[in-house]
C-alpha cells in the first residue's frame, strides 16, 4: 500500500524485501517501503516484528534474501556495489550506543569518518584536519563538546547517545537508521534524545528511520509512521491516522491470520 | 490441602531428597575413589616415599650445608650473567609481542580470514606452547650455537604461543555492538578491527605481556644450563666444579632476581590494568 | 552555525592539537627506550641479520625431525606417561605444601601479622626457586628418578598455588562470614564453613591450571635426572637424532592437548 507520490522527493525505495534464516525464520516477508527526503520516519511495532532485521538490510549488515533497495536512484542490494560506499551513507545509532568505551568522546565521533580515509593512514590513528573539524562540529550540535576529551564509558546513558548521534552525523550520511535508540533510557531523558536526533536532522536536511516499541514517542516525534508485525508492513500513515485499531493490529496480530493480500 | 494430604507431600518431598543426595553421595564416593586409585597407582611408578625422603633428607642437608655460606665476593662476577639474563627475557618477550599481534588475530574464530587458517594457527600456538623454552633452547644451541642468541629465540617462540592464544581468546570475547557499530560507519575490515576490537583488547595484553616478561626472567636463569646464556650457565658451571659456595651465590642472584622482577612486574600490571 | 558553536568548535580544535603534538618529553623517553633496548640487543647478539639467517637453519633443523620416527614410541611412552605422574604428584604435594601456608598468610584467616609475613616470605623463596635447581637438590638427596622430580614440582609449585590460595581466600565474599560470625561460630568453623567453601572452586581452577604447566616443566626436568621423558629427550638432541626428537615433541604436544581438553571439559562440568 502506497501512500501518493506528495510534493517530497523519494530518497529510499524498498521493494518485496525478504530474510528468512533458513527454511523456518521468516524474517521480513516481502516488505515496500517508500522513504520520502528529510521526513522523520517512525517504524513502529513490538520486538521480533523484524524492525532490526529491516534496519540491518538497508546497510547491509544482514544480506537480504530477495527483494531490491534503492537508494539516491541506484540499487544497493546487488553485489557489485562497494560495502563502503553503501554504509557510509547509512549512518547507525544502535541501542546499546555501541561508543567505543575506552576510547574519549572525540576519537569516537572521528570513527564516523573512517569510510572516507584510506586504511593505511588509519593506522597511527591519524585523521584529517577537516576530519576533526566535522567531527567537532558533529559534538557541539549536539552539545557534546564539553566531553571532547573524556573517555567514552564515563559518560550517562543519555550523553553516550548524544554522541553516537554525532558520531551517525560525522559521516555525512543522506540517512540515519536508529535501532531503538531510547529503548535503554529513562522518559526525560528518552525525550531529549529523540528532540536532538529531530531537530539536527532538521537542520542538515538528513533523513530519519527510526525504530520504535513505545507508541507515546512515536505520536510526539514521528511525521509519518509505518507498522510493522511479524515481518510484514501493516500500517502507513500520520499519528493522527495511528487509531486504536490499528495499535491493536500491530501489536496483537492473530498467529493463524493468513497473510491478507487485501492490506 | 487438608492436613494429611499435606504431611504425605511432605514426606514424598524428603524421600525425594534423601534419594537425591544418596545419588550424589554415589557419584562422589565412585569419583574420590578413581582419584585414590589414580594417585596409587602413579605413586607406585614413580616410586614415592616418604621413608626415602626422610633417608634422603640427610643428604640434602649434607648438600645444603656444603652450599652454605654462599661466596659473597662472587657476586661481583655474576653482575654480567645477571644482566644478560634480563636482556635475554626482554628481548624474548619483545619478539613475542611482534609476533603474536597477527597470530592473535589469525587465532581468533571472529577475526581470522579463514576457518582452516584458524585451526592452523591454533595448532601452531598449541605447539609452541607445549614444548619448554628449555627444549627450544636445546635445539636452538644446535642450531645457532651456545650463546645468549639462542636463549632470545627459545624464549621469544614459547612467550608468543602463549601470548598469542590468551589475546585470541580475549579478541573472541569483545563486545560485538561496538564492532558492529564500527561496521555501519562503512569502515574496512582493517578499520574495524584497529578501532573496534584493538582498544577493548589492549589492556588486558599488555597485562599479559608484563607477566609473560616476568615468567620469562626466571626461564631464562635456567637456560644457561644448556648453553643458551644467562645465570644459569654460571650455575652448572659451578656445579660440575664442586665449587659449592660460588653455587648457593648463583641461587642466591637467582632467588633475589626473581623477586624483584616480581615484584616490579606486578607493580606495572597494576598501573596498566 | 551560531558564533558561539564556531568559538566552541575552534578551542577544541586547538585542545586536540596541543595534546597531540609530540612534547619534548615524550621524545626523549622514546629515544631512551631505543636505546636501551639496542644495548639489551648488543647484550644477547641479537642482530637483525643474524635473526634473518637463523629463520631458515632452525626451520631446516625442524625439518629434519619429519616424518618423526614411529617405532622409537616403544622406547619412550614409559617416560612420557611417566611425565604425568611426575606432573599429578607435584601439584598434589604443591597442595600439600601450599594450603597450609596459603591459609597462614590470609590475611583473614591470621591475625597477627609476623605469622603472616613469615608464611608468605617462605611461599616467595619456594617459588623464586625454579624447579630445576629444586630438582637438582633432590636428585642430590634421594637419588635420581621421577620422585625428586615430583618433590621439585612439589616444592615450586607449592609456592606459588601457596600465593594464589592466600588471594583467593582473601578475596572471598565477606557476606558468609559475617552471617556465620553473628550466629557465634567459633574461628576454626568460620574458616572452615564460611570460608574453604566460597574459595574451593578457585583452588580447584589453580589446581587443574598448575598441573597443565606441570607436564609441560616435567618434560624437562627428566635432563637433570628427576624422571620424565627430559632424558630421552635431551640424548635424543645431543645424537643428533632429530627425527627421534621429533617423535617426542609430537608425543609432548599430544599430551598436552589431550589434557587441555580435558580440563576445559572438567571446568565446563563444575560451574
Amino acid at each position: 500500500m502506497l501512500v501518493p507520490a506528495s510534493t517530497k522527493t523519494t530518497v529510499l525505495s524498498v521493494r518485496g524485501l525478504a530474510k528468512s534464516y533458513g527454511n523456518s525464520v521468516h524474517a521480513l516477508r516481502g516488505i515496500d517501503i517508500d522513504v520520502r527526503e528529510g521526513e522523520f520516519l517512525v517504524i513502529l511495532g513490538p520486538s521480533g516484528a523484524g524492525k532490526s532485521t529491516l534496519m540491518r538490510c538497508l546497510n547491509r549488515l544482514v544480506e537480504p534474501t530477495e527483494g531490491k533497495i534503492i537508494h539516491d536512484g541506484q540499487e544497493i542490494t546487488s553485489k557489485s556495489r562497494s560495502l563502503r560506499a553503501v554504509r557510509r551513507q547509512f549512518g547507525m545509532v544502535f541501542q546499546q550506543f555501541n561508543l567505543v568505551k575506552r576510547l574519549s568522546v572525540l576519537t569516537n565521533v572521528l570513527t564516523g569518518r573512517l569510510a572516507y580515509r584510506s586504511t593505511w593512514r588509519s593506522l597511527f590513528y591519524n585523521f584529517s584536519k577537516e576530519d576533526k573539524h566535522i567531527a567537532i562540529e558533529c559534538l557541539a550540535r549536539v552539545n557534546m563538546d564539553h566531553k571532547a576529551f573524556q573517555r567514552a564509558d564515563t559518560l550517562s546513558g543519555g550523553e553516550q547517545q548524544r554522541v553516537a548521534i554525532a558520531r551517525a552525523l560525522a559521516q555525512k550520511p543522506t540517512i540515519i537508521l536508529a535501532d531503538e535508540p531510547v529503548a535503554s533510557l529513562d522518559p526525560k531523558i528518552a525525550r531529549q534524545v529523540l528532540t536532538y536526533l529531530k531537530q539536527v536532522s532538521h537542520e542538515l536536511g538528513i533523513t530519519v528511520l527510526c525504530n520504535l516499541h513505545q507508541v507515546e514517542y512515536t505520536r510526539e516525534f514521528a511525521e509519518r509512521i509505518i507498522g510493522m508485525s511479524r515481518g510484514k508492513v501493516v500500517f502507513e500513515g500520520t499519528a493522527t491516522e495511528l487509531t486504536e485499531e490499528i495499535l491493536h493490529r500491530i501489536y496483537y496480530r492473530d498467529p493463524d491470520e493468513k497473510d491478507d493480500k487485501s492490506q | 490441602m487438608s492436613a494429611v494430604t499435606f504431611d504425605s507431600a511432605v514426606a514424598r518431598a524428603l524421600e525425594r531428597e534423601v534419594q537425591v543426595r544418596r545419588r550424589r553421595h554415589l557419584k562422589l564416593a565412585a569419583w574420590s575413589a578413581l582419584a585414590v586409585a589414580a594417585l596409587w597407582f602413579s605413586a607406585l611408578q614413580i616410586k614415592l616415599s616418604p621413608v626415602a625422603l626422610v633417608r634422603g633428607a640427610g643428604y640434602m642437608w649434607d648438600f645444603i650445608t656444603r652450599l652454605f655460606p654462599p661466596d659473597l665476593s662472587y657476586l661481583a662476577l655474576l653482575g654480567g650473567a645477571t644482566v644478560e639474563t634480563v636482556q635475554i627475557a626482554i628481548w624474548g618477550t619483545l619478539l613475542a609481542i611482534i609476533l603474536s599481534i597477527p597470530l592473535s588475530f589469525l587465532g581468533a574464530r571472529n577475526t581470522t580470514p579463514h576457518i582452516l587458517v584458524f585451526h592452523l594457527t591454533r595448532l601452531l600456538l598449541n605447539a609452541l606452547r607445549a614444548i619448554n623454552e628449555l627444549v627450544f633452547a636445546l635445539i636452538f644451541v644446535s642450531a645457532v650455537g651456545l650463546g645468549p642468541f639462542a636463549g632470545v629465540l627459545a624464549v621469544a617462540l614459547h612467550a608468543t604461543g602463549m601470548l598469542a592464544k590468551f589475546c585470541a581468546e580475549e579478541i573472541e570475547g569483545v563486545d560485538k555492538g561496538q564492532v558492529e557499530a564500527q561496521m555501519a560507519t562503512g569502515a574496512t575490515h582493517m578499520q574495524v578491527i584497529l578501532f573496534g576490537v584493538a582498544p577493548q583488547i589492549v589492556p588486558q595484553f599488555i597485562g599479559y605481556a608484563i607477566y609473560r616478561l616476568d615468567v620469562s626472567i626466571r626461564s631464562a636463569t635456567v637456560l644457561g644450563l644448556v648453553g643458551a646464556g644467562g645465570l644459569g650457565f654460571a650455575l652448572i658451571q659451578n656445579m660440575k666444579l664442586f665449587k659449592y659456595h660460588q653455587t648457593a651465590t648463583c641461587i642466591l642472584v637467582i632467588f633475589l632476581l626473581v623477586l624483584v622482577s616480581d615484584w616490579i612486574c606486578g607493580k606495572l600490571r597494576r598501573k596498566v590494568i | 552555525m551560531s558564533i558561539d558553536v564556531q568559538t566552541r568548535t575552534q578551542s577544541i580544535f586547538d585542545e586536540l592539537a596541543a595534546r597531540q603534538t609530540w612534547k619534548i618529553k615524550h621524545i626523549i623517553y622514546i629515544v631512551l627506550a631505543g636505546a636501551f633496548l639496542a644495548w639489551c640487543a648488543d647484550g644477547v647478539n641479537l642482530r637483525p641479520r643474524e635473526v634473518f639467517n637463523a629463520v631458515p637453519v632452525i626451520a631446516d633443523y625442524f625439518a629434519r625431525m619429519v616424518p618423526p620416527k614411529w617405532s622409537f614410541i616403544e622406547a619412550i611412552w614409559k617416560p612420557a606417561i611417566e611425565t604425568l605422574y611426575v606432573a599429578l604428584w607435584g601439584v598434589v604435594l604443591a597442595t600439600i605444601v601450599g594450603l597450609p601456608l596459603g591459609l597462614l598468610a590470609a590475611s583473614t584467616v591470621t591475625r597477627w601479622a609476623l605469622v603472616r609475613a613469615g608464611a608468605m616470605g617462605i611461599l616467595n623463596v619456594l617459588r623464586s626457586i625454579s624447579e630445576l635447581i629444586w630438582a637438582i637438590l633432590f636428585v642430590a638427596a634421594v637419588g635420581l628418578g621421577p620422585f625428586p622430580g615430583a618433590l621439585a614440582l612439589g616444592m615450586n609449585y607449592g609456592g606459588i598455588l601457596g600465593r594464589l590460595y592466600a588471594e583467593a581466600i582473601e578475596n572471598v565474599d565477606k557476606g558468609p562470614i559475617e552471617a556465620m560470625e553473628a550466629t557465634g561460630a567459633s574461628r576454626l568453623q568460620v574458616i572452615l564453613f564460611a570460608i574453604l567453601p566460597q574459595a574451593l572452586p578457585q583452588f580447584v581452577t589453580y589446581n587443574l591450571y598448575w598441573f597443565e604447566v606441570g607436564v609441560r616443566s616435567a618434560t624437562v626436568l627428566g635432563m637433570v635426572g628427576a624422571g620424565g621423558i627430559g632424558f630421552e629427550l635431551i640424548t635424543s638432541i645431543r645424537l643428533f637424532e632429530w627425527r627421534e626428537v621429533g617423535l617426542i615433541l609430537l608425543f609432548i604436544l599430544g599430551m598436552v592437548t589431550i589434557i587441555d581438553l580435558a580440563s576445559t571439559y572438567i571446568r565446563s562440568r563444575l560451574y
